[in-house]
């Protein structure tokens, strides 16, 4: 018997600037392991927040036990059955855990029925082996078990379908394998789970149905034992376009930037580089793969000096760049382009021209003792707005107003303009159309084929592959292979991707 | 239900119609207040418009509130828009009082009157910023709020003034009363119109907004804070020094809201005493607000809130109306004027439906 207990019907979401989900259509069992998978923007959480009720979709149907349902508030999700474990949880941290997981419901009285409460604890362990310790403070347990708090909190609003985003991201593998076994049980118990990852590991390990997403749109849906790791990340990120840029290769037996012993702590404490040895040589394209969250975005950040290095040493032509100053590093010819515009790449309410200045605003003729020249900024805003084909109608608005692919844009001219001996580029087509992915894969062609040397970061394996004279790819905090890039191919790769040794 | 939607963008207008609109309000809601006492609010609004306004002699006392008003705030500027805030000017003020005061008292023979004004003018800027920085020193290393730290030491720059009052400084022919002697001719400011208390005070503050306006607009040193105040990441990537940048606006904050209580005891008081107008430490918090963090508004604002202050002190005498219904029409201005900033980044809309 097959009874379908959620489906989606032509589910359409339109933001201003994207469409972030394209008629999706899919089907969850009743008593399954439903897996999303697609990288990052494949439009899988905007599903999610749609079936909460976070979003309402532009266009389509859901249906929950073959009922049309509306889902307008979180409220109707929880009403329906439907509990969503965020990736960053949602609790009060000052509460005790029994107070968190009846946070908000009435049924347990103005003066809390502590007793009522812990049987249906019992109940839940007992079912599920999901035990939590009721009475201390949310702020003393681990991050394991506030996850686990998360799920019972669901259970106990009686949900029967279950949605957890990325789940793992957070957990030590004995914490994954610990979820897997209550996520199994849950199944046993007639539960239906939808697990949206972009780990292929641990779909093959949980999931019986995979649904893969790319762009916005659903690329195959397909049970586990019918596919293998290698296929679903071809599928994850799509078909090899054919690139007729034309890369002279440049690059010589010089090591330019060289990187031993590297290991960096997250903010969290938990080490996310793991001992990288890395040696970049003068004038070639180095791509980075691997899938997000795997120490590249650190690993980038401390050779720009904005991550503490814990042990190791990073050498840039001679110069020992450890822990230096981020000007001291840019200063000496190493330029980086963030992995996230607005976060950190610009100061989005500040106006183009405060944005295009900001790795020379200190330096002649911008200021002079101190003061600074904004007829000079205006007029350097304008020639790099020219040179780079940025649409630039009112150089004072706020950089916010721009479109991402002009943002990026800025970015690029402004790395680019400081002339850099070493370029680094993180996730630099990220959310662009294809118009300015091209332009963006052209510039960076062009300014390696002039000798330069670039570090390139992507998820979308196309790119790194059609750019990259030499690809490494890193796997939880660590390079796992280095490569020719006319030896590699997509396959390899993409099982390095999930943690296959080369 | 009637619910908030974020503005895309805020028409420049805005900036100027909201206030004026709050402001009439804030009036009308103030004008019910009086009336439900008994007062004809337009008597009172009459007064307070003619104690301030009114002539050149009140409008001499309208500028001599706003002197230390201007100060302070200009110094608060810089630091909230780094978003650090600094809710510690009362402190610094009485610590800039303090500073200046101790040369007026005890270390002025033979020096001549330009040199010991000189003296009290650095030692109090030199006080507040000390006062300033104690905190800021706390956030960058052990990441203290500020929030709490700067109130906090407001209330030990009181009870060390007060200590002062009563014991070490006290001047003993006060007949008990807690207050310093009378500083000597040379520690006094000079004034500016003879017949009025305006000193020489409200050209340091005009000066002051002069000059942050252009440490703001003009200098790399206002770039480097406009960057840090929107995004503190992009500041870091672009090789900003943070914290840096946040001692250097703490201690300009501090060393005005210290040189305030200067003009203030060296101006007006003449000696020292617990009670020397600190509390506008804390109306400078709102006028920065109210001015939208720009040093030039902040002028009008000042002279605003000084003139309800002076007007509505005077009322008091003129009419014999208390000070508290007073106190009443300038705390529901202000409230009207901060909360309706809400509107500049919100607008209201209505929705259907019950959820």
């Amino acid at each position: 018997m097959e009874e379908i207990v959620l489906e989606t019907r032509n589910i359409t979401k339109i933001f201003p600037e994207t469409i972030a989900n394209k008629n999706i259509s899919f089907k969850l069992k009743k008593g399954e392991i439903h897996a999303l998978l697609g990288e990052n923007g494949a439009g899988k959480t905007t599903l999610m927040n749609i079936l909460y009720g976070i979003y309402m979709p532009t266009n389509g149907e859901i249906f929950i036990n073959g009922q049309k349902v509306t889902i307008k508030s979180p409220l109707d999700a929880i009403r329906l059955g439907i509990g969503m474990i965020h990736q960053h949880f949602m609790l009060v941290e000052t509460l005790t855990v029994l107070e968190n997981i009846i946070l908000g419901l009435k049924e347990y009285g103005f003066v809390i029925n502590k007793r009522a409460v812990k049987e249906k604890l019992k109940e839940i362990e007992r079912l599920y082996s999901l035990k939590v310790e009721p009475n201390v403070k949310v702020w003393q347990t681990t991050v394991g078990e506030q996850q686990k708090i998360e799920i019972i909190k669901v259970l106990f609003r009686g949900a029967n379908i279950l949605i957890l985003d990325e789940p793992t991201a957070v957990l030590t593998p004995q914490e994954t394998q610990g979820l897997f076994k209550i996520l199994k049980k849950m199944k046993d118990d007639g539960k239906s789970i939808i697990f949206i990852t972009h780990k292929l590991e641990e779909v093959m390990q949980i999931a019986d149905t995979i649904t893969v997403l790319r762009k916005g749109e659903v690329i195959k849906t397909l049970p586990k034992d019918k596919t293998t790791k290698s296929e679903l990340a071809q599928l994850m990120v799509g078909e090899t376009q054919t690139c007729d840029f034309l890369r002279k290769r440049k690059e010589t037996d010089e090591t330019i930037l060289s990187i031993k012993g590297l290991t960096v702590y997250s903010d969290k404490g938990t080490k996310s580089l793991k001992g990288v040895d890395l040696d970049v040589k003068r004038g070639e394209i180095l791509g980075i793969a691997g899938i997000s969250g795997n120490g590249q975005k650190e690993l980038v950040q401390t050779i720009a000096g904005l991550k503490k290095v814990a042990e190791g040493k990073i050498i840039f032509n001679g110069v020992d760049i450890t822990n230096k100053h981020p000007r001291f590093i840019s200063r000496l010819g190493i330029n980086y382009i963030p992995a996230d515009r607005l976060a950190m790449g610009v100061a989005p309410n500040l106006s183009s021209i405060d944005n295009a200045i900001m790795r020379r605003y200190y330096r002649f003729p911008l200021s002079k003792r101190g003061i600074m020249n904004y007829t000079k900024a205006l007029a350097y805003t304008r020639m790099m707005a020219k040179a780079y084909k940025i649409k630039l109608d009112n150089p004072f608005a706020p950089i916010k107003l721009l479109s991402g692919g002009n943002m990026q844009k800025l970015i690029l001219a402004r790395e680019i303009l400081e002339n850099p001996k070493l370029l680094i580029a993180s996730y630099p087509t990220r959310g662009l159309d294809i118009a300015s992915t091209q332009f963006f894969r052209q510039k960076l062609i062009e300014i390696a084929n002039k000798g330069k040397t670039i570090i390139l970061v992507s998820e979308d394996l196309d790119e790194i592959l059609s750019l990259s004279d030499r690809i490494a790819v890193m796997y939880e905090g660590r390079i796992v292979g280095i490569m020719d890039a006319e030896k590699a191919d997509k396959n390899t790769i993409g099982l390095m991707m999930a943690g296959a040794k080369a | 239900m009637l619910y908030f939607e974020k503005r895309q963008s805020v028409p420049q207008y805005f900036k100027v119609i909201i206030p004026i609109i709050s402001l009439l309000i804030g009036l009308i809601i103030g004008a019910i207040a009086v009336a439900i006492v008994g007062i004809n609010p337009l008597d009172v609004y009459g007064g307070i418009l003619s104690n301030a306004f009114g002539s050149w002699y009140a409008f001499s006392e309208t500028l001599v509130a706003a002197t230390p008003l201007i100060l302070i705030t200009a110094g608060l500027i810089v630091v909230f828009r780094m978003n650090v805030w600094n809710i510690g000017a009362y402190g610094q003020y009485i610590m800039g009082a303090i500073f200046s005061s101790y040369f007026a008292l005890f270390a002025s023979h033979g020096l001549s009157k330009p040199a010991m004004l000189v003296v009290m003018v650095i030692s109090s800027m030199i006080g507040g910023a000390i006062w300033a920085l104690i905190p800021t020193f706390l956030k960058i290393f052990w990441e203290v709020n500020e929030v709490i730290t700067t109130l906090l030491l407001n209330y030990i720059a009181l009870y060390i003034l007060k200590f002062l009052m009563y014991g070490p400084w006290k001047n003993p022919e006060s007949y008990g009363f807690p207050l310093s002697k009378t500083f000597p001719q040379t520690a006094i400011l000079p004034v500016l119109f003879k017949g009025t208390r305006l000193t020489v005070g409200i050209i340091f503050a005009l000066i002051t907004v002069l000059i942050v306006w252009f440490l703001i607009k003009k200098s790399k040193f206002g770039y480097e804070v406009r960057v840090i105040g929107d995004n503190p990441l992009a500041a870091k990537y672009a090789g900003i020094s943070v914290n840096r940048n946040i001692i250097i606006g703490m201690a300009i904050s501090g060393a005005l809201a210290g040189l305030a209580g200067m003009t203030e005891v060296s101006g007006i008081v003449h000696y020292l005493q617990v009670k020397i107008g600190a509390d506008y430490g804390y109306t400078a918090i709102i006028v920065a607000w109210i001015s939208y963090l720009d040093p030039l508004v902040t002028i009008l604002a000042s002279i605003l809130f000084g003139g309800l202050a002076s007007g509505g002190y005077s009322l008091q005498i003129t009419m014999r109306v208390s000070y508290g219904i007073v106190g009443l029409i300038e705390s529901i201005t202000l409230f009207s004027l901060v909360g309706a900033q809400i509107f500049l980044n919100y607008k209201l809309r209505w929705k259907n439906g019950s959820s």
